[in-house]
């Protein structure tokens, strides 16, 4: 479709942020991040004009299949990494948000699993059941990505070998602020999409995979939430790298073994 | 001729000088010697430029150098002045002639811009030169001792400094042990207004780690001492609180950063005590800084989460890291600073007037 193009251009757009921003990280020398941020920020207007061409075609919110879920869970990633970046002065985290949402689109966009068709009204209800629960998901890979700087930062304190990634990355301490922040907001959002779920009216039977899958997910991050304050802080980011880890390689299957999450038209 | 056109002519003809002495061929007991005061500098700003027959004149006075800078007519009388103005101002008999260096035109601006950018100091790429460099060039500047060639030396020499900082890694990582300390502690902690630091053990070393903590916000020291008049003497000096030898542990638990240097031949910190401190003071990271020698902490705590631990010569190794990185960056720098200088002695030859044959007599040679 005429819309993939855009999805495609902005997927360029986040190679080039993502090569830019492991260039800025590794650099001996001071490098600004502002074309990291710059180059996501042109690449999420292309993204974001996708979602908007696709949802105008097939007149619903574009999550109707496989392909589009991908893509707005990782315009849901850059998203939160354009709220939480500046705000937080952490701009370098363009450079771990960047390749990650590059490898989510380009899998979408390779795989055959772009399969648009006629679709029954699906009901707002539903729409923003699913829609939260990805937006909660794209916040929780924001935080698993500042997990991700955290432990690099750590494991060089720790053995004591500082690379110039030392200097670049930001200092352990926001980092672990920033990460806990973040969590609970994706977790906010993630379970409230969760709850929202369980008031829509449901013509089949209960998606049993897809309710114990997404029980999984919401208590393995309920627990590291309650566990925020006697964790170590080691421990809280590889759980929440881990669980997003989790989530990324099962997300595939459950979506494809799923039946109620699957439309009428078979995506 | 006027006498005021007389000068104008000799201002135009002017070219830029600097001389002086530095730590590279002066020793600090001659230094020590000629060394200008604050409140000296204004007088003897006045006495050199008169002295050594400058239209322009800044001084420069730090610990590593004695330097001037000026613009004249006449380089040779202003070399051969220096010296002198050094006896008679500081009265003292030393020949300063052998040990003074001067440089013209180019080789001036390019050691202008190379101390500026902190190439020519002691510790390659510190950029507390800049400060003084602008102290200096502003109290001539207020006093009325610059003009055009000097004013845009200095602005362009800082404008040099801020290339090669941004452009190059020669300011990167610290080189001294205290300030690999705080650079760690500002790494592990972000800000440092919200830690508090314990010294255990009087020792220079942890009281000059004390100091840099402080001087980088962090608001409180405890002090604790076998001997409990040194730990108050110790704390009086920083401003903070000395505590019982037998009660420091207790005080740990709300502390974030620990320096120690005591002579005890053992462990003073072992991975039991510090598992039981742990388990009081909840999750907060901790830093630990072992600058004693037999060390004070076990190493084995370095294992434990949220904990980070150094002695000294985890401090030493990256400090001289440090510094090998920034000593790899010199060339970068020169390189960075070739199109400043380049710029510099073009807008000098067009004031100067100057074509290519009178560059020699001028010294306004580009490089």
């Amino acid at each position: 479709m005429h819309d993939r193009f855009w999805l495609f251009l902005a997927t360029l757009g986040y190679l080039a942020s993502a090569g830019w921003g492991l260039y800025a990280l590794g650099s001996r020398r001071p490098v600004s991040n502002r074309w990291t941020i710059l180059l996501i920020g042109a690449a999420f207007v292309l993204h974001t004009l996708f979602l908007h061409q696709r949802g105008e075609s097939i007149r619903h919110c574009p999550i109707t299949n496989l392909f589009e879920t991908l893509a707005f869970l990782s315009w849901s990633l850059v998203l939160t990494y354009l709220v939480v970046g500046p705000a937080y002065r952490m701009s370098i985290l363009g450079a771990f948000t960047a390749p990650v949402v590059f490898l989510i689109n380009f899998f979408a966009l390779t795989a055959p699993i772009d399969s648009p068709g006629t679709l029954p009204p699906l009901g707002w209800q539903l729409e923003l059941h699913a829609s939260l629960a990805l937006l909660g998901l794209g916040v929780l890979g924001v935080a698993a990505l500042a997990g991700v700087a955290y432990l690099i930062q750590e494991r060089q304190l720790k053995r004591r070998e500082l690379t110039p990634w030392f200097y670049s990355l930001p200092n352990v301490g926001p980092l672990e602020q920033v990460q806990h922040r973040v969590l609970v907001m994706g977790f906010v959002i993630f379970s409230a999409g969760a709850v929202l779920g369980f008031f829509i009216p449901h013509q089949n039977t209960e998606d049993w995979v897809k309710i114990a899958w997404s029980g999984v997910v919401w208590s393995l991050y309920a627990a590291l939430i309650v566990g925020l304050g006697r964790l170590s802080h080691k421990k809280t980011a590889l759980l929440s790298v881990g669980g997003y880890i989790f989530i990324l390689l099962t997300f595939w299957g459950i979506n494809s073994l799923s039946e109620a999450h699957v439309f009428p038209h078979g995506g | 001729m006027s006498s005021r056109m007389e000068a104008r002519m000799a201002t135009m003809s002017a070219q830029v000088i600097c001389g002086g002495l530095t730590f590279e061929k002066t020793p600090v007991e001659l230094r020590e010697k000629v060394a200008f005061n604050d409140s000296q500098l204004p007088e003897a700003l006045g006495r050199m430029r008169e002295m050594l027959g400058l239209h322009e004149a800044v001084l420069v006075s730090t610990c590593n150098r004695v330097e001037y800078f000026g613009a004249t007519a006449r380089p040779e009388v202003a070399a051969a002045a220096w010296p002198d103005f050094l006896r008679r101002f500081h009265q003292v008999p030393d020949d300063f002639s052998l040990l003074s260096f001067q440089l013209g035109g180019t080789s001036c601006v390019e050691h202008l811009f190379s101390v500026a950018s902190g190439l020519k100091s002691m510790v390659v790429g510190e950029t507390e030169v800049l400060g003084q460099l602008k102290e200096a060039y502003d109290l001539a500047r207020v006093n009325g001792q610059t003009g055009k060639w000097l004013n845009r030396l200095f602005q362009s020499s800082f404008a040099a400094a801020k290339s090669v900082r941004s452009g190059t890694g020669i300011t990167r990582g610290s080189v001294s042990v205290g300030s690999v300390a705080v650079e760690l502690a500002e790494k592990i902690f972000g800000d440092l207004h919200a830690c508090h630091a314990m010294v255990i053990g009087a020792g220079d070393t942890s009281e000059r780690t004390a100091r840099s903590l402080l001087s980088r916000g962090v608001p409180s020291i405890l002090v604790a001492n076998r001997t409990y008049d040194r730990a108050q003497a110790l704390a009086a000096q920083l401003g903070g609180e000395a505590v019982h030898w037998e009660g420091w542990e207790d005080h740990a638990i709300d502390v974030d950063i620990m320096i120690s240097s005591t002579s005890a031949p053992h462990y003073v910190l072992t991975s039991e005590k510090l598992e039981g401190l742990l388990k009081r003071r909840g999750r907060r990271p901790l830093f630990l800084i072992d600058l004693a020698v037999p060390r004070d902490f076990e190493p084995s705590i370095n294992l434990f989460d949220d904990v980070y631990l150094y002695d000294i010569d985890d401090l030493q190794s990256i400090a001289q890291a440090h510094l090998c990185e920034r000593q790899l960056e010199i060339v970068r720098s020169v390189e960075i600073l070739k199109p400043h200088v380049a710029r510099y002695m073009e807008w000098a030859q067009r004031q100067a007037g100057v074509t290519g044959a009178d560059d020699a007599r001028t010294g306004l040679t580009l490089a």
